[in-house]
């Protein structure tokens, strides 16, 4: 049997070893069942209000709220990803077994965007109540789940980069908090407006919503518009978050 | 079997491993001794390839720990210093991940996971969480990570580290019989049981290799001028200590 580093095969059957014990961890304590729980009762409770007061038979409030609340989510994921290790002295462990720090990386970070994920299939019911109520446009539900996950892909990935770089999970949910905020409100039309007004010859709110924010993009794929360059957006700035995160994990070292 | 060539390391403008060199031969347990801060655990993380050193080469099983890491891995059982291990999961599933890890699988993975529990005494602490069990079961259990692969070279950082007088016994025994074939590198503070379980002694002072010597040899000098194992090694470290003296360094290497 080849060393999990060796070839394709053996890298990604690295990769899903890590992934695995990663999620294990997860489940093994109580941090995945009092994150799901209280991810979903808040982000539940916000689109039933919303669903009661207009009847409308539309995803698009629940997917509104994600948005926001991504920033606090998020984050509660991603700060353990590797500032636990650094504290625990597992992270000598981790870089002294037989696998590429790339395969560590991408394993941790499949974990969280799998618990992510279990997240957000603890909101299908929702989908079926819809259509047990009526005919919801399944087409928008489906775009704004794969919003939802882009959205995750990349606030994960920055959390990760963000919890590598400190011993701390606190520092680590902080950083990722404030990141977070860069990510989605630079693109509020507020908020652009605002930075706009400040400066209106650098149009510096309309250049920031432009190349940083998240929340025009994934409004986007919410309102049912799925572009490649929102696509390639969301994926090419997780890739590159996650190789800064091999570059930190191997520089650690050093 | 390892080979470490005028290795330094250099943490800022502190130099904690100074122009090192030796060689360690498969079948050779060799004792690696030293006061705190002297170095030993520096040179062993360079081993493992977790630390890069500033200058010189390691080798280890033929592969270089710069250019090869991946394969030096494979070919190395290390426990760690500090013997921190994955808290959340239980001893079974720690030894089947790092198994897995390692390459294993199927019938070998349960062969040799069969293998070390029986020869750790970890039987009866297989399904408690690594939290649960005692010191002396961690660092048991550190051992076990280590040696799960069949490694031909084992580095092992303070094993005895937590370890009660009867588990020291033990574990002598179990380096004795680990030793054909393979080259085994262990740090420690204690002269005596370094000079009980090694055939040779390394002493490291000041970053710096001041005494390499068979044990055999120390001992037959020991006899020509009357003076003990621990003795003659003091004579050496303090004579390599630095003009201000470095406190702290007789007790630590003493028994």
């Amino acid at each position: 049997m080849s060393a999990p580093s060796a070839g394709r095969a053996g890298w990604a059957r690295g990769v899903a070893l890590v992934c695995g014990r990663e999620l294990g961890a997860f489940f093994d304590s109580a941090i995945a069942y009092v994150y799901l729980i209280s991810a979903l009762v808040l982000l539940t409770s916000l689109f039933m209000n919303e669903f009661f007061l207009t009847g409308r038979l539309d995803m698009t409030p629940l997917f509104d709220a994600l948005g926001p609340l991504s920033i606090f989510l998020l984050p509660a994921i991603s700060m353990r990803l590797w500032a636990e290790d650094k504290k625990s002295r597992t992270f000598e462990l981790w870089m002294t077994l037989p696998l590429r720090p790339a395969q560590v990386v991408w394993g941790k970070y499949l974990a969280a965007l799998a618990l992510y994920g279990v997240f957000l299939l603890g909101t299908t019911p929702i989908v079926v109540m819809l259509a047990w109520l009526g005919d919801p446009d399944l087409g928008l539900v489906f775009s704004g789940y794969l919003g939802a996950l882009f959205l995750g892909a990349l606030l994960l990935a920055c959390g990760a980069l963000l919890s590598s770089l400190t011993g701390d999970q606190i520092v680590a949910f902080v950083a990722s908090v404030l990141a977070g905020f860069l990510f989605v409100f630079t693109g509020h039309p507020k908020v652009v407006a605002v930075l706009d007004g400040m400066a209106p010859e650098l149009g510096a709110g309309s250049l920031l919503a432009e190349s940083v924010a998240a929340l025009p993009r994934y409004e986007g794929f919410v309102r049912g518009l799925v572009e490649l360059s929102s696509v390639v957006w969301f994926a090419g700035l997780a890739g590159v978050f996650l190789w800064l995160n091999a570059v930190v994990v191997t520089r650690v070292r050093s | 079997m390892i080979r470490v060539e005028h290795v330094s390391r250099d943490f800022g403008a502190v130099r904690a491993v100074d122009d090192v060199s030796f060689a360690i031969e498969a079948g050779e347990v060799v004792g690696f001794l030293g006061p705190n801060g002297a170095g030993k655990s520096t040179l062993l993380k360079m081993l493992c390839t977790f630390l890069p050193p500033t200058a010189g080469k390691l080798t280890v099983a033929g592969h270089d720990v710069e250019g090869e890491p991946l394969a030096v891995r494979a070919a190395i059982g290390y426990l760690p210093e500090h013997n921190a291990l994955f808290e959340t999961m239980s001893v079974a599933r720690l030894l089947r991940f790092v198994g897995r890890v390692r390459g294993l699988v199927g019938e070998r993975l349960a062969e040799r996971t069969a293998w070390v529990v029986d020869r750790v005494e970890l039987g009866s602490v297989l399904k408690k969480r690594v939290p649960e069990c005692s010191k002396g079961f961690r660092q048991r259990i550190g051992l076990a990570c280590a040696l799960i692969h069949d490694p031909p070279v084992l580095l092992l950082d303070e094993p005895t580290h937590g370890l009660d007088p009867l588990q020291v016994v033990a574990f002598r025994d179990f380096i004795a019989e680990l030793a054909p074939g393979r080259a085994i590198l262990f740090s420690s503070h204690i002269l005596a049981e370094v000079a009980e379980i090694s055939n040779r002694l390394l002493v490291i002072q000041g970053g710096r290799l001041c005494l390499d010597e068979s044990v055999a040899t120390l001992e037959e000098q020991g006899r020509a001028r009357g003076a003990t194992l621990e003795q003659l090694v003091l004579e050496r470290v303090r004579a390599a200590a630095p003009a201000e003296g470095s406190p702290g360094v007789a007790p630590e290497v003493a028994p």
